[in-house]
């Protein structure tokens, strides 16, 4: 015989009371109200005070952007883009352009992480190039650019391409890009000059693309010298290791201007005068990539630092070589790990070529100088240099935001910073 | 028992890596020294061929020459002072807007990186949006933007209205009013000094008695009163021993301008070395007939000149002023007398610094008071102490010990950033630099010169902070 559990004495049968509903100031627009804004009288009284500080600030910002004046932007927006490349020849931009869509698609499809947010960030900045009319033809090349960064990343997802392969192309795309520039090569001193379209000098290149230019050149050529200087200053040969402690230090407390202005004056000295002097462009990329190789060495000491001792005794013990026990243990894992640290200093360096248009070269902040100067603005009240700093701005926030964005996203994912 | 000898297995001395590490080294060195030799020879072949003023190839001779150009702020430079000289006040100015900026923006980044980690959602945004903005975007478009944009849009000096009893913001910089220690308020710098190593000193003992009498508290009020009673004294002591030196006489120019000043050598005529000029004087100027035309002050430098006088004056008399005077910036033409006056590069330039490595040290307060664990909040808030004291007794302290070294760096940063002074023509070590090299052609020795200031800038912030951050760790076994 079964016995219903219920009939029995000690149990109750009585249903409790339905819950009820929290109180409404607990949840809801007046609990999160209550809980974020309202706490206390302290908090309240913060509350209050910034709220007439945002007023003030909300309402001049409001003024100013509805009586501002956006047209020197606009007429402008090929020389912030380019600078003065010749307008016949945008077509080589534009490769390097979908070039480079192209190696991103196929890394963000083929590696993941840090590229597929960095790759989901450039396809929706083509996206919006593409559909502002910045004019026909650089719509087109926006959204071919975006359409081959799709297509890359399926082929990417898809095809398992070779990891060194893919690396060996990004290693290839540099010097790829400057040919494309120039429309060939020119180096006088080596006897070669070779062209498939008019030369187009550096002293023309500017803008955007150039403070991307300088950007890129400088994390990528600093790469190697910094790994080198990194291990140099853990090297165990004092000589070695005074050298690089020395170049780290001293370029680590001087300001990346004086060593602008020294690559704009000393570079040229300290060659043969046979040599000719070099472009602005290369003098400031020297100094840029030396400045740069200091604090990258620096980071990737820190993942050098991070890997424990028993991965150096493990290679020892299996007998690898000195260079073997770098190139397949130590790099490997000290490398993935600066990942974000190097992301971050190329945010830096990105927002530090603004310099370059101190010595000289056109870049961004230069260009914006000059359009200020363009004398059809003239005429406006209080002049245009708000608007045009604001710009650049605004330009500059959206990589180096977009980047440390992507950044600290594969950050969380990685679980780094978290304890 | 056989006994078996290893056989001397030594390697031959090529393969010891003993040897290996020496000879790497020598091999290290030598293409170090071979490329540094190949750079020196072609510099000094190229200096050689080209023609620079800077006499001969490496040669310092050029900071003892005659400068011959003026620099706009900071300490009083002439024309006729040296290279080296002109140098020394752009390292003046750089300190000068490095130390106020370290300052600034300390405060302005622990206010942000507190707002920061606030429970109150509005300020924790807004403050949120300030760190990202001004981290994101590059210092010298913001520079450029509070300099051209914004200061440059502020109204000229004929139309600023004035900020109450504060002064005036024009585009011209910021004139204020402040207090100037005068003729006989020379004697108060030296009490200040003096408030300071008595306060200092009285601080130290209160904290040794509170300690030895297990008592909370850091001696730091006894100290601020110690300074305070001290500066006071000093102050009534100016006052009432206050008179002008027996020698002054004056100097009355064109019956409006002139120089106050206490004749030294008593030849009765202002020689600038010798003789020395009164500040902050009040003056009559009294005309031929004997009515009074003008009453004012002298200015820091001894100087008066009045505008727009309705007759010449010929004779002056000065009164003995207060150890202190309150000095409000007035307009005279297209210019302010009196006050203070903050030029528009050091304004831009200051807000500039000031307001990027803020947003850094926001976020370095932020990460620092995130480092202290949550059951430190919870420890004290059982204790029932209130969220500021919670704040400023328990996170703060633990918090400083991860902040530290970080913020070191900030603070070199701001220094270094401050080179960008030369983007709108503020008068720093770089910039008064690359004066000096255009004018003389002394290119290396230029740079050799900043590189070894900023370098020996770093060494000092670095000592100094590695001696507070020692006192301020942890104390383990």
């Amino acid at each position: 015989m079964t016995t219903d559990i219920r009939s029995t004495s000690w149990v109750n049968t009585n249903h409790p009371a339905p819950a009820q509903k929290p109180p409404a100031t607990e949840v809801g627009v007046l609990g999160w109200l209550r809980t974020n804004l309202f706490s206390g009288i302290g908090n309240s009284l913060l509350t209050v005070v910034t709220l007439v500080a945002l007023y003030f600030i909300v309402t001049n910002v409001v003024r100013w952007l509805l009586g501002a004046f956006w047209e020197p932007i606009w007429v402008n927006r090929k020389l912030f883009a380019v600078g003065q490349y010749p307008l016949e020849q945008l077509w080589q931009p534009a490769i390097v352009l979908l070039m480079v869509s192209l190696l991103f698609g196929l890394s963000a499809g083929r590696w993941g992480n840090i590229m597929r947010n960095l790759g989901i960030g450039l396809g929706a900045l083509l996206l919006a190039l593409a559909l502002i009319p910045i004019g026909l033809q650089a719509q087109m090349v926006m959204a071919a650019s975006l359409a081959l960064l799709v297509i890359g990343y399926f082929i990417g997802v898809r095809v398992a391409i070779s990891s060194r392969w893919l690396a060996l192309a990004w290693v290839l795309s540099l010097p790829a890009t400057f040919v494309i520039l120039l429309g060939g090569v020119n180096l006088p001193t080596l006897g070669v000059t070779w062209n498939f379209a008019p030369l187009v000098e550096s002293n023309l290149w500017g803008g955007l693309m150039l403070t991307m230019l300088l950007a890129v050149v400088g994390i990528a050529l600093s790469f190697p010298i910094g790994v080198l200087l990194a291990l140099g200053r853990r090297s165990n040969l004092p000589v070695v290791k005074v050298f690089c402690v020395g170049y780290i230090e001293l370029i680590r407390g001087v300001p990346l201007i004086t060593l602008l202005f020294m690559g704009m004056t000393m570079l040229p000295l300290f060659l043969p005068s046979t040599w000719g002097n070099p472009s602005q462009l290369v003098r400031a990329m020297t100094a840029i990539t030396l400045f740069s190789a200091a604090y990258l060495a620096e980071n990737v000491r820190g993942g050098l630092q991070a890997i424990p001792k028993g991965q150096y005794e493990a290679a020892d013990a299996l007998g690898f070589s000195g260079f073997d026990k770098l190139r397949f243990i130590i790099l490997p894992q000290a490398l993935t790990k600066v990942i974000p640290a190097i992301v971050g200093q190329f945010i830096g360096l990105f927002k530090d070529t603004s310099l370059a248009s101190l010595v000289g070269l056109l870049e961004l902040v230069a260009v914006g100088k000059a359009v200020i100067q363009q004398p059809a603005w003239m005429g406006v009240t209080g002049g245009v240099a708000k608007e045009v700093y604001i710009f650049i701005a605004l330009v500059f926030f959206i990589f180096s935001f977009g980047m440390s964005f992507a950044s600290r996203k594969l950050e969380s994912k990685l679980g780094f910073g978290k304890r | 028992m056989t006994s078996s000898t290893l056989p001397n297995q030594r390697p031959p001395f090529y393969r010891d890596t003993r040897t290996i590490a020496i000879m790497l080294q020598i091999l290290f060195l030598i293409v170090v020294l071979g490329v540094g030799w190949f750079l020196y020879n072609n510099m000094v072949a190229r200096l050689a061929a080209g023609n620079t003023a800077a006499g001969g190839a490496l040669s310092w001779g050029f900071l003892g020459q005659t400068a011959g150009f003026g620099i706009s702020e900071g300490p009083t430079f002439r024309p006729e002072e040296s290279y080296g000289r002109a140098y020394v006040v752009g390292v003046i100015n750089t300190l000068r807007v490095g130390i106020v900026g370290i300052i600034l923006a300390t405060v302005l980044g622990l206010f942000a990186g507190i707002a920061r980690v606030s429970n109150n959602w509005l300020l924790n945004k807004l403050a949120m949006v300030y760190v990202e903005i001004f981290r994101s975007t590059p210092l010298l478009v913001q520079l450029l933007f509070w300099y051209v944009g914004v200061i440059a849009a502020l109204p000229a000096i004929q139309d600023a209205a004035p900020l109450g009893d504060l002064g005036y913001l024009t585009n011209r910089g910021m004139h204020l009013t402040w207090i100037f220690p005068t003729e006989t308020g020379r004697a108060l710098t030296w009490w200040l000094l003096g408030g300071v190593i008595v306060g200092m000193a009285v601080a130290w003992f209160r904290r040794r008695q509170l300690e030895r009498a297990g008592a909370p508290g850091s001696g730091a009020i006894a100290g601020v009163a110690a300074f305070a009673l001290v500066v006071i004294v000093g102050f009534l002591v100016a006052l009432s021993t206050s008179a002008m030196p027996a020698a002054t006489t004056y100097e009355l120019r064109r019956g409006d301008r002139g120089t106050l000043f206490e004749d030294v050598n008593g030849n009765g005529a202002f020689e600038l070395n010798t003789d020395r000029p009164l500040a902050y004087v009040p003056i009559t100027l009294f005309g031929a007939d004997g009515q009074v035309i003008a009453t004012g002050m002298t200015n820091g430098d001894g100087g008066f000149r009045f505008v727009d006088l309705p007759a010449e004056a010929t004779r002056l008399e000065w009164t003995t002023p207060t150890p202190l005077v309150i000095s409000e910036p007035q307009r005279q033409g297209f210019n302010f007398n009196g006050g203070i006056s903050v030029t528009p590069e050091f304004a831009a330039l200051l807000l500039a610094l000031v307001v990027y490595t803020g947003a850094f040290i926001a976020e370095i307060v932020r990460a620092g008071i995130n480092a202290v664990s949550k059951g430190q909040w919870e420890a004290s808030r059982a204790l029932g102490l209130t969220t500021g004291a919670t704040l400023r007794m328990v996170v703060l302290p633990q918090a400083l010990r991860v902040i530290i070294p970080p913020l070191t760096s900030q603070y070199l940063n701001l220094v270094k950033n401050s080179s960008l002074a030369i983007a709108v023509g503020y008068p720093d070590l770089f910039n008064v630099s690359r004066t000096i090299v255009n004018q003389t052609g002394a290119e290396v020795q230029g740079i050799l010169l900043v590189m070894a200031t900023y370098l020996s800038f770093s060494l000092i912030t670095s000592l100094f902070m590695n001696w507070y951050n020692k006192r301020v760790s942890l104390v383990e076994r």
